[in-house]
């Protein structure tokens, strides 16, 4: 049976965090030996922009003291998968209402990227943990 | 690693981002563009071909440097981005207001 490259990290819920979590995804991608770099780089966005999500709403709900996040990367023979889950307060998100911000906006695009480069994007409140699953093919 | 590097060139200002523009780093970008405007200068070049990624977060950054140089009575280039960098610039139709360069001089030739 194959085995495909697998990694979790557990960090704080901090800025400073994205670049562990792209540290990591670098290493699990390598390991993974894809060599689409198409998928790599949609994959990318919609791991950081999520991960990014969770820290800015971490912040802006309860401040981040304390607060962390893990995220798990898989694969199989046709698809990457991450999982992030955290125990801060619940995403008040309609992923079905999410647009690309208009090109003179500063912000609003990190989960309308997300949902574009992704074949899914899932959103469950599951035991006081907030999870999101993020799957693209390969 | 991550870095900006700035020179005074003929015409303007030559900004170098090396390494990820993210959430992380897109502070400084924003912080040494309006220190630049601030200073005087009116035409800013990103160069962004030692740019390995960008995310949501750089993409503001860059529209936000943007404005600030057109308030300012300048303008704001980008060049030479690389595979990734432009993937997301097209996903978010910021490639109609962030037209890439091929070249700095290009850039600064207008």
């Amino acid at each position: 049976m194959t085995t495909y490259a697998h990694r979790e990290v557990d960090v704080a819920a901090t800025v400073a965090s994205i670049d562990v979590v792209q540290t990591e995804f670098d290493a699990w991608w390598t390991e993974l030996g894809e060599e689409n770099v198409q998928t790599r780089f949609a994959f990318e966005i919609a791991v950081v922009e999520i991960a990014t999500n969770i820290v800015e709403h971490t912040h802006r709900a309860e401040g981040s003291a304390g607060r962390r996040f893990r995220l798990e990367l898989t694969a199989d023979a046709t698809s990457v998968t991450a999982v992030f889950t955290d125990n801060g307060q619940p995403a008040d998100i309609d992923l079905s209402t999410v647009t690309m911000a208009d090109t003179d906006e500063e912000s609003g695009r990190g989960l309308a990227l997300a949902i574009a480069a992704l074949d899914s994007l899932d959103y469950s409140r599951v035991d006081g943990r907030n999870t999101w699953t993020l799957v693209c093919g390969r | 690693m991550t870095s900006i590097d700035v020179r005074a060139a003929d015409g303007g200002v030559v900004l170098a981002q090396s390494g990820r523009l993210t959430v992380v780093t897109a502070p400084q970008l924003r912080a040494t563009v309006a220190d630049r405007i601030a200073s005087g200068d009116r035409l800013i070049v990103i160069d962004l071909s030692a740019t390995e990624f960008v995310d949501s977060s750089g993409l503001g950054a860059l529209v936000s440097c943007l404005k600030s140089a057109r308030q300012a009575g300048g303008d704001l280039r980008i060049v030479a981005p690389s595979e990734q960098v432009s993937m997301v610039l097209r996903m978010t139709n910021l490639d109609r207001i962030l037209t890439p360069r091929v070249s700095v001089d290009d850039a600064l030739r207008g």
